[in-house]
């Protein structure tokens, strides 16, 4: 094959994208922590770098058949060799042009935002360090490296969500976030040493070419499967793991919308994505991600349904859509799931960076608030949010609805198209609470219930004023996000045959099923958006949702179904009670009892000796003249 | 040598016992270093015997060294009592318990 520059230029272009964030983290936290202009300069010019590279792969790579490897050996044990380095496949490829695109964007606009904020050189860094971990987690040829990468983006996140330390809720959040995806891991890591054992390595493309019949037996992979979906639930907050995500908000708005986005979420369904054909080796397992998803998808809709908080309601939504593209990927739709998570990361983003900008300005997270304090003010950023709560709730020309498309499709065409049934109901509520925000905001003061004399009370913006200057910065990627939301839907077809190995994949299914579920699905989002725009835009609304009217529904959502309470429940009841006590008893038994035991009978060996010595000196003197005898009469016998 | 050497051994070890008895019986401090002594001094006769007995003068020499180190012991351990003595007012050695 002749040395095409592509060729050349791959490896060289990977160290460069993936590396230079690194090295931007670096220089920045070693030299240039007291000038945040170097600083952020840096950061920016490292994660154009990665952008650049990533679009130069892409393009060189486009249509590529098999993937390429660049490793080097890194770790050899026995007949274990763990090789580090780079896997160059169109699904990775797809990956790292995202979480670049979306790091530059997020980057730019937080030149705005975080502008005279004391760490600003410090946020660069931890962005840079986030950028570097999940770039690399794409590109990982093993689940070792992976699973390196998948930590060091929880730990970036950490660091980010707390990133305003001074706040105790903030470091908080950060520690929930890091305590809970920590859970998961532990189930990671032990399916990876679970795959390790029986599969020999830990490379991901002979982990996805393994078949049942190859002595790897069935409840081995369905067990090995499920633990490695357990770190995806800590990661994407799906069911049992979901509540760090929305206290995740705390950290500094442009965090959120890169860690709902491109990263850290993502980044479990990434390796769903990435494990895609593994996982598919036991339909038992995928039926359980099917529900995990689907549960956790209905569950955060609801709990987004009565949220006042804007950013805690895009945080439900994430969880939500991520229980989407699980669902999608569950049911076997392997190009829907990561389709859904490519327009995802675009119109999620933007969401979050259009209310950072009302955040900013009027430093307040309330809807209501917003609303009353003349938020549609700022037009294009509104007009931006419109377009992406839009692409969130479906509508047609939008990137969400031709993903979400393709993942209804999927779960058509999956083990059972019963699992529609909940995907619809999704639906319909994703379309309610996303226009529900936009009708909050957009139509105040139709009622008397604004609550304008409160916000009076608290004059925020003499605190978060917005210059001019920073308000182009960070509309600037506005702008581009929402053309990305508006046309991205139209590359669903290249980028189908791009994933799936230029073949393809023909409409299986009968055009009429799947244009009836399309049009159901339309006519649901529609009745969503419907009723938000009855309950809160038309004029005389009352502006109550349907379930605040319930009291017990509306506290069961608002609680987060109780959530954390059972987790709080089940710490005192498990964690205290049980293996704290059994610790304690450990500690004052065998820890303390040993040490106290090595002391007493140290003493009690000092006292044995020396009776020999306190004695009277003459019994000393006749045991002396008692063993010279017996020595003696020992000579004659 | 008139006297048998089998009788001199004889006295040596009833001597010997004697100053043992004195010296793990007696309560008083002076009857030990007294009964010590008294141990020496039968080892002193044996050792003569042995020499007049094999015609070596080696045994005779070693008395010599007994003498020697019998005086020291004396001098040392009377200087020790007389200390002791000053300090606790009395020879009984149930009162050195300070080790205890």
């Amino acid at each position: 094959m002749a040395h095409s520059p592509c060729d050349i230029w791959t490896l060289p272009a990977l160290v460069t994208g993936t590396g230079a964030p690194f090295v931007s983290f670096l220089c920045t936290m070693i030299f240039t922590r007291r000038r945040p202009r170097l600083s952020c300069g840096l950061s920016i010019g490292a994660v154009s770098i990665s952008f650049a590279a990533s679009l130069f792969l892409l393009v060189c790579h486009w249509g590529m058949e098999a993937p390429i490897h660049h490793v080097g050996r890194w770790l050899v044990s026995s007949d274990v060799n763990v090789p580090f380095g780079f896997l160059v496949d169109p699904l990775s490829l797809l990956m790292l042009a995202v979480v670049s695109a979306i790091c530059l964007l997020v980057q730019i606009y937080s030149l705005g935002y975080m502008a005279e904020d004391p760490g600003f050189s410090r946020y660069y860094a931890f962005m840079s360090l986030f950028a570097w971990a999940m770039m690399s987690l794409a590109v990982s040829p093993n689940l070792l490296q992976l699973y390196i990468f998948w930590e060091l983006v929880g730990l970036s996140s950490y660091l980010l969500i707390g990133f305003w330390y001074e706040k105790f809720s903030a470091t908080q959040a950060g520690k929930k976030a890091f305590v809970m995806t920590r859970a998961g891991d532990v189930l990671f890591f032990m399916g990876v040493l679970l795959v390790l054992v029986h599969a020999g390595n830990l490379n991901i493309v002979e982990i996805n070419g393994i078949r049942g019949a190859e002595g790897y037996s069935q409840t081995i992979a369905a067990l090995s499967a499920i633990l490695i979906f357990g770190g995806i639930v800590g990661k994407s907050a799906q069911f049992p793991l979901l509540t760090w995500l929305p206290d995740a908000m705390e950290g500094p708005t442009p965090v959120s919308a890169l860690l709902h986005s491109a990263t850290m979420v993502a980044a479990g369904v990434y390796l769903f994505a990435r494990l895609f054909p593994f996982f598919s080796l036991s339909p038992a397992a995928m039926s359980l991600f099917l529900a995990i998803g689907t549960l956790s998808m209905l569950l955060a809709s609801t709990m987004a349904m009565v949220s006042r908080d804007i950013k805690r309601v895009w945080a439900y939504s994430t969880i939500s859509q991520l229980g989407f593209m699980i669902m999608g990927l569950a049911a076997g739709g392997y190009f829907a799931g990561v389709f859904h998570l490519t327009t995802h990361a675009a119109f999620k983003a933007l969401l979050f960076l259009c209310s950072g900008v009302f955040i900013h300005h009027f430093g307040t997270n309330d809807i209501f608030k917003l609303g009353a304090e003349g938020s549609t003010r700022f037009k294009t950023p509104f007009l931006c949010l419109v377009t992406a709560a839009g692409a969130l709730a479906g509508v047609p020309p939008l990137a969400g609805f031709f993903s979400k498309e393709a993942v209804m499709g999927a779960l058509l065409e999956g083990s059972s198209p019963l699992w529609l049934v909940p995907a619809l109901v999704g639906v319909f509520l994703t379309a309610y609470y996303a226009f529900r925000v936009i009708f909050v905001i957009g139509f105040p003061g139709r009622s008397a219930q604004t609550p304008t004399a409160q916000s009076r009370l608290f004059p925020s913006e003499e605190v978060h004023g917005i210059q001019a200057a920073h308000y182009r910065v960070m509309v600037g990627p506005l702008v581009v996000l929402a053309f990305v939301t508006l046309f991205l839907g139209f590359a669903q077809g290249s980028l189908e045959s791009f994933l799936l190995g230029g073949e393809g994949r023909s409409q299986g299914h009968s055009g009429a099923v799947h244009g009836l579920v399309a049009a159901l699905a339309l006519s649901l989002a529609g009745a969503g958006a419907g009723m938000a725009w009855w309950e809160f835009g038309r004029k005389g609304a009352t502006r109550k949702g349907l379930v605040e009217r319930i009291p017990a529904l509306y506290r069961l959502f608002s609680e987060r179904w109780y959530l954390d309470h059972i987790y709080r429940f089940l710490m005192d009841r498990l964690v205290d009670r049980g293996i704290s006590v059994l610790f304690l008893q450990n500690d004052n038994r065998v820890i303390d009892g040993t040490i106290d035991g090595l002391g007493k009978g140290t003493a009690e060996g000092g006292r044995l000796l020396a009776l020999l010595q306190q004695a009277m000196i003459q019994y000393r003197l006749m045991a002396a003249f008692a063993v010279v005898a017996l020595l003696t009469a020992s000579l004659f016998f | 040598m008139i006297v048998p050497f089998g009788h001199l051994l004889i006295l040596a070890g009833i001597l010997f016992v004697i100053g043992l008895f004195c010296a793990l019986a007696r309560r008083s401090l002076i009857m030990i270093l007294l009964g010590v002594e008294i141990m020496l001094n039968a080892a002193a006769i044996a050792f003569v015997g042995g020499s007049l007995h094999w015609h070596d003068m080696e045994g005779q020499t070693i008395v010599l060294f007994i003498a020697a180190v019998a005086a020291t012991e004396v001098s040392v351990g009377l200087a020790m009592i007389v200390h002791v003595f000053r300090k606790t007012g009395s020879f009984d050695p149930v009162l050195f318990d300070l080790l205890k």
